[in-house]
């Protein structure tokens, strides 16, 4: 080992022509010093060592190489790139000012691109932290289309699952887990936790080895198996202060004892994926009679693939053993398919049209920066004809100029790539709390290499495309020309190129200010729309009663009702309910039977949202009554059913009276329709309101519900009386969630906020450049045809006539860029189409106001130096020839 | 050249070495001629020293050199053999003159008893 070492540093040290000479002697001597009998493996080593570090401090020479004399002082190419690189630096040097504001403007571009490529990288393209994670797959039903339309994938049902993982051969394993919340009492306050309840097999499949004791044995995944717990690291070190002798410790979970059988270590706690970022893990241990339920869907699975087996021919067995089911159960299977995605897509699925959405807009800005400093670029490079010239007239070529701009382009797009990665990493570092809540993974966030390999080209293609043009225009133009000017700077020089240049940066920046705008729209669209209940004054909040504690229906029932009749008599509180899940949150779906109706197959009977409220729901959430009563407290088992569903239901028929059953809660339990109420957003805020059925049943069986309190007061100010109210009840009670109706409706916006807001800044950047592009533009023309408007004035053009003059050389290009940019506008908008909502994302409405808003920055762009123009003296100008 | 009508004087180690190439002819290659050095004079020279010498030999015109074939004891690396150009042992039979006329007479003194 320590000989290979010895070997690679010599390798490294001697020149090739000694290289086989020198080793091959001392591994020969090694050699023959090792086998001698008098002599230690230990004193051969020393040996050799000895002689490497004897011949590392001086090698034998290297030979004086014979090269043909003309290629010695020549131009070798990396002898004049050096040349060029200090050349660049000093030219830097020397003008401070420019090479500050093209670094910064690159910076500004380059940073802006590594950072939001950082957030892909992290996000998309790093594996998740999982050993061989793109072999792991999440398992889902697919739901017949026609009564469950739009949704591509539901949870599974125990039953079903089961029969796959016998039968499916693709696999090295498959689980069934699901989070359920415990109260955790004896640690401190009493207070909910969600622990991951995970199925035989789990941590196998995900390959968590714990740090301390073991997994869950088989036999504890079973209803008569002992209560065992596993806790995550962080829960551990925090709750547990990190003890040694925690395995063989009890933990206090809905008043029983769990006794802690692990420690998983840090590296197992995936913060992306809820169910491993959970505090601890306890066996799913579902009983006989809940592993035969084939038409409740309510699992989440996991599996792994066999190393030989491909996504495509897992799927293609699973389909068929889902056909064979489907035959087999048609009852409760008929319509229900099964699918596997790749854990990964499950994870980011959402945020991956946006992010490289982003990305494409960020690189939009970039093109605009590149257009900005070519046109800096060139102006300078104008600027420097003579010393070109004088260059070319000493026998410099035209490839040699050429090498030397692009060179310097490059130099300073070294330099803003370097000050832009340290912007993205301040900028990542300032919004990493920001993130955490708009993207998953966000905690991943970091420069590695291959964000630095992504900055690295990218501020090299700027440096090309931005030094590119002025290179070859400066490199064409005409020497003697040059000469004879002299120092003058002639505003006729390259204005066709300028003009192209303000054409791009317009029509780039229209581009995004279209995106930005639709973004904006749309967000606006989604907040202002009706969600079918006031938002306002709402506050909500979570609560899940133990088990042990809250065994029987009664004593449920009994809690919230005293809950509600505190809660009610707070000053400030005009109404109070429960429901199980709010508005946007989705929740139970399920098929439902009309009294004297057959009950179909499961791919043809409609389904509908079934929410368990209270009575008092409708009040407090003002949702309106159409018809009929609203559920009061002396009703027993009472259904509301929404517009929506009425007219699934009953089209023109009547509801009102008439019976329904709720085939999975119980087929032999009718429910009258009392009421018909306005449709409400029960799911995504994007989509149309689903059919809701609202049932009231006396006797509560669930243990969790969310409370609605409407205030008449500003809600938050509500939350600290409301927890102590039900804490008077029930100090042991852990109440969570605590927030705003609005809040909870901001959450399902954090996604198009975050994308509106980074097009917002991006499209304002774009703006900012465009408009200083044709600022400087237009300065440059002006000062160069000083002369001639001299000469007009002194001809008796009015002031109008000049300052028009200007404008018109600004705003024709403009002009022109806006209606390019409209066209790529409208061909970008098909990409926007699926992230917008309420709005189309060629909207002609946002096409005029982001075109009028070009229109007047390019105007106000164009007036400084239309003023300066009018201001020419004809004597002074004249005189200066 | 009219100053020059001898070959160039030769330093101690070069000495060394060139007779070292001697006794090993035509045998004689780097490892080879370090463990004469080391056996006859009692002098642990790097390796690196005597390819040094031994380039600065052969650019001297005194030595020639031919590369053989790779072996396995040696890692699959070939050696590189030198021999003695007449002008070496011009230079050599020059140096030994010049040591055996000077030290003539002093073997009394010179020899260890």
């Amino acid at each position: 080992m320590m000989r290979r070492l010895a070997v690679w540093l010599l390798t490294k040290r001697l020149s090739p022509e000694w290289r086989d000479f020198v080793l091959g002697d001392l591994e020969e001597e090694f050699a023959a010093r090792r086998a001698a009998p008098s002599s230690s493996a230990a004193a051969a080593h020393a040996w050799f060592w000895w002689q490497t570090i004897r011949c590392l401090a001086a090698p034998p020479p290297a030979r004086q190489l014979l090269v043909p004399l003309e290629r010695l002082p020549g131009d070798s190419r990396m002898r004049t790139l050096l040349a060029d690189i200090r050349y660049s630096l000093r030219v830097m040097v020397r003008a401070p000012s420019f090479a500050l504001s093209v670094v910064g403007v690159l910076a500004l571009g380059i940073g802006g691109n590594a950072a939001i490529f950082s957030i892909v990288n992290a996000v998309l393209l790093r594996p998740l932290p999982i050993e061989e994670p793109e072999r792991i797959v999440r398992v889902f039903h697919t739901p017949p289309q026609d009564a469950f339309p739009g949704m591509p994938t539901f949870a599974l049902s125990p039953a079903n699952f089961y029969d796959w993982q016998r039968a499916a051969t693709s696999f090295e394993g498959m689980a069934l887990f699901r989070s359920r919340q415990f109260t955790l009492t004896g640690t401190g306050a009493a207070r909910s936790t969600v622990a991951g309840a995970i199925g035989a097999g789990f941590f196998d499949i995900v390959r968590a080895r714990p740090a301390m004791g073991r997994v869950f044995r088989a036999d504890e995944d079973t209803p008569g198996g002992k209560h065992v717990v596993i806790l995550s690291d962080a829960f551990w070190k925090r709750e547990l202060g990190g003890a040694a002798d925690v395995i063989g410790r009890t933990l206090n979970l809905d008043g029983e004892a769990y006794t802690v059988v692990g420690v998983m270590p840090p590296a197992a706690s995936i913060e992306a994926w809820p169910i491993m970022a959970r505090d601890m893990w306890v066996p799913l241990a579902l009983d006989d009679e809940a592993r035969t339920v084939r038409e409740n869907h309510n699992q989440q699975g996991v599996a792994r693939l066999k190393r030989d087996v491909d996504l495509a021919r897992a799927q293609s067995e699973l389909d068929v053993i889902a056909k064979r089911l489907e035959r087999e159960f048609p009852k409760e299977n008929a319509g229900w398919g099964a699918r596997i995605i790749p854990l990964q897509d499950v994870i980011v699925g959402d945020v991956r049209t946006p992010l490289l959405m982003l990305l494409g807009a960020v690189g939009l800005v970039l093109l605009i920066v590149c257009a900005n400093v070519g046109n800096l670029l060139f102006t300078r490079a104008l600027g420097r004809r003579k010393e070109i010239a004088i260059r070319s007239a000493l026998g410099a070529g035209r490839g040699r100029v050429f090498q030397q701009l692009l060179v310097e382009a490059l130099v300073l797009a070294g330099a803003g790539g370097t000050l832009g990665l340290l912007l993205a990493q301040l900028t990542l570092g300032a919004a990493a709390t920001l993130l955490t809540d708009q993207v998953p993974r966000a905690g991943e966030i970091s420069i590695d290499a291959r964000v630095l390999l992504f900055v690295a080209g990218v501020s090299m293609l700027t440096g090309m495309l931005a030094g590119a043009l002025p290179a070859i225009r400066a490199g064409r133009s005409d020497l003697t020309d040059a000469l004879k000017e002299g120092g003058r700077s002639d505003g006729a020089v390259g204005i066709r190129t300028r003009r192209l240049l303000i054409v791009c940066e317009v029509a780039l920046s229209l581009v995004l200010l279209m995106g930005a705008g639709v973004m904006l729209r749309s967000l606006q669209a989604l907040r202002n729309d009706n969600a079918g209940f006031d938002l306002d004054n709402l506050l909500t909040m979570s609560v899940t009663l133990s088990e042990s504690r809250y065994a029987t229906p009664a004593q449920r029932t009994a809690f919230f009702d005293r809950t509600l009749q505190r809660l009610r008599a707070l000053p400030g509180v005009e109404a109070a309910a429960t429901i199980d899940n709010l508005p946007f949150q989705g929740g139970s779906v399920q098929p439902i039977v009309r009294e004297g109706h057959a009950e179909l197959l499961p791919r043809d009977q409609p389904t509908v949202q079934v929410r368990e409220i209270t009575p008092g729901y409708l009040r407090a959430m003002r949702i309106p009554l159409l018809r009929g009563r609203d559920v009061a407290d002396g009703d027993e088992e009472v259904l509301l059913v929404s517009r929506e569903a009425a007219k699934l239901l009953w089209g023109t028929d009547d509801p009102i009276g008439s019976r329904v059953t709720l085939p999975l809660v119980s087929r032999t339990m009718f429910r009258q329709v009392i009421g018909i109420v306005g449709d409400v957003k029960q799911g995504d805020l994007r989509e149309a309101p689903a059919a809701t059925v609202y049932r009231y049943t006396r006797e509560r069986s669930w243990r969790d519900a969310m409370i609605v309190l409407r205030t008449a007061v500003p809600p938050g100010s509500l939350a600290v009386p409301a927890v102590a109210a039900i804490h008077a009840i029930d100090p042991e009670q852990p109440v969570d969630d605590v927030r705003t109706m609005v809040n909870v409706r901001d959450e399902q916006l954090t996604s198009p906020r975050f994308s509106a807001l980074l097009l917002g800044i991006f499209a304002a950047v774009a703006l900012l450049l465009a408009s200083v592009g044709i600022y400087s533009v237009l300065s440059y023309i002006v000062r160069g045809r000083r002369r001639e408007i001299g000469i007009r004035t002194a001809l008796g053009a009015r002031t109008t006539d000049v300052v028009r003059l200007v404008i018109r050389e600004g705003m024709s290009p403009a002009l022109i860029g806006i209606g390019a940019g409209a066209v790529g506008a409208l061909a970008a908008g098909r990409l926007l189409e699926r992230l917008v909502f309420g709005v189309s994302a060629s909207d002609p409405l946002t096409l005029g106001a982001v075109a009028a808003t070009l229109v007047v920055v390019a105007l106000m762009a164009s007036l400084v130096p239309a003023y300066r123009a009018s201001r020419v003296d004809p004597l002074q100008a004249l005189r200066a020839e | 050249m009219w100053f020059k009508t001898q070959a160039p004087a030769l330093g101690d180690f070069e000495q060394l070495v060139l007779l070292g190439v001697l006794r090993l002819d035509p045998g004689a290659y780097g490892a080879a001629i370090r463990q004469e050095i080391h056996a006859r004079s009692g002098r642990d020279v790097s390796i690196n020293a005597v390819y040094t010498t031994l380039d600065r030999l052969e650019n001297k015109g005194f030595l020639k050199s031919w590369v053989g074939e790779p072996t396995p004891q040696r890692g699959g690396r070939r050696r590189k053999f030198y021999g003695l150009r007449p002008a070496g042992v011009a230079a050599l039979r020059q140096a030994y003159h010049a040591f055996t006329a000077m030290a003539d007479g002093l073997q009394g003194r010179l020899e260890t008893k």
